[in-house]
């Protein structure tokens, strides 16, 4: 029963229904910050990924650096940023329109 | 031995859960408290697979900040406590057949493959490991991202400026 936490496949089948829900979450949400939520929840099944990758995959393990680990770091760092954009972005469009459906934000529509 | 496993499968149970709730709650108050639960879900599962570093900047940056910069947001949105549920159910409708459909190749592709697993995996903290390969082989990137941040920031402060009126666009568009 030691197997759980060194099981691949567990991992990996976490992440892939954090990611579902995610896409489902990006995809219904009738509000800007519900599908920036979404897109966080893909982000962190993709860098879960990696990291379960690292350790358990045989020649990803036979790696001298962490690159798993690594990776993992940029997606975060790269969330960051998306948060700090999205949220410029928000306070923006509600300045203008006084809401945050994104229904409404069709402006740019030719 | 048995309490890893026993506590990695709470941790999954839990990241099920609460991201399920992220995506189908209609309120997206409790949908970003839930989000905050399924955030500090990865980071026991960083700490599962010996990843500390990760597990830290995981709950400083993610938990600590993030998820502040959402709830911040939601102040802006209306109608949060107006759930409509005739609406949802339409509304989620392609969405969880697209997503299933996702899921299904992803399960599959998963059971299929035969992964060559290393059969006693050492978990070593990798704090200094992350650490010189950011200053050496992973150094360009480093740089990269480093600046990509500043750029980030700069950007999202020249957007969320409130006094950048349209009279600015006009004086430009009147340089000759």
């Amino acid at each position: 029963m030691s197997g759980l936490a060194n099981n691949l496949s567990f991992y990996l089948v976490v992440s892939a229904i954090m990611f579902v829900f995610g896409i489902v979450a990006a995809l219904s949400r009738k509000n800007m910050i519900g599908i920036f939520m979404g897109v966080e929840l893909i982000l962190n099944a993709a860098a879960l990924n990696f990291v379960a990758v690292k350790l358990l995959q045989t020649k990803a393990a036979a790696s001298p650096t962490q690159d798993g680990a690594i990776f993992s770091l940029f997606i975060i760092v790269m969330a960051a940023i998306e948060a700090a954009v999205a949220l410029a972005i928000v306070l923006r469009v509600f300045g203008v329109k006084r809401s945050i459906d994104p229904d409404g934000m069709a402006r740019l529509r030719g | 031995m048995k309490l890893i496993a026993i506590f990695t499968l709470l941790i999954g149970i839990s990241a099920v859960l609460t991201s399920s709730i992220v995506a189908f709650h209609p309120n997206i108050l409790y949908a970003a408290i839930s989000l905050t639960f399924t955030l500090i879900s990865v980071a026991g599962f960083y700490v599962v697979l010996g990843a500390d570093f990760l597990a830290a900047v995981q709950l400083i940056i993610y938990v600590g900040g993030i998820i502040i910069v959402i709830l911040f947001a939601i102040m802006m949105s209306e109608n949060i406590y107006r759930a409509r549920f005739l609406d949802q159910a339409r509304k989620y409708l392609a969405p969880i057949v697209f997503s299933t459909a996702i899921f299904w190749v992803l399960f599959k592709l998963i059971s299929k493959t035969q992964f060559s697993l290393v059969a006693d995996p050492v978990r070593v903290p990798i704090s200094e490991s992350v650490g010189v390969a950011l200053t050496t082989l992973y150094a360009l990137p480093f740089e990269y991202i480093a600046l990509f941040l500043l750029v980030g920031l700069v950007g999202a402060v020249i957007v969320a400026r409130p006094d950048y009126k349209e009279t600015h666009y006009k004086d430009e568009g009147s340089i000759k």
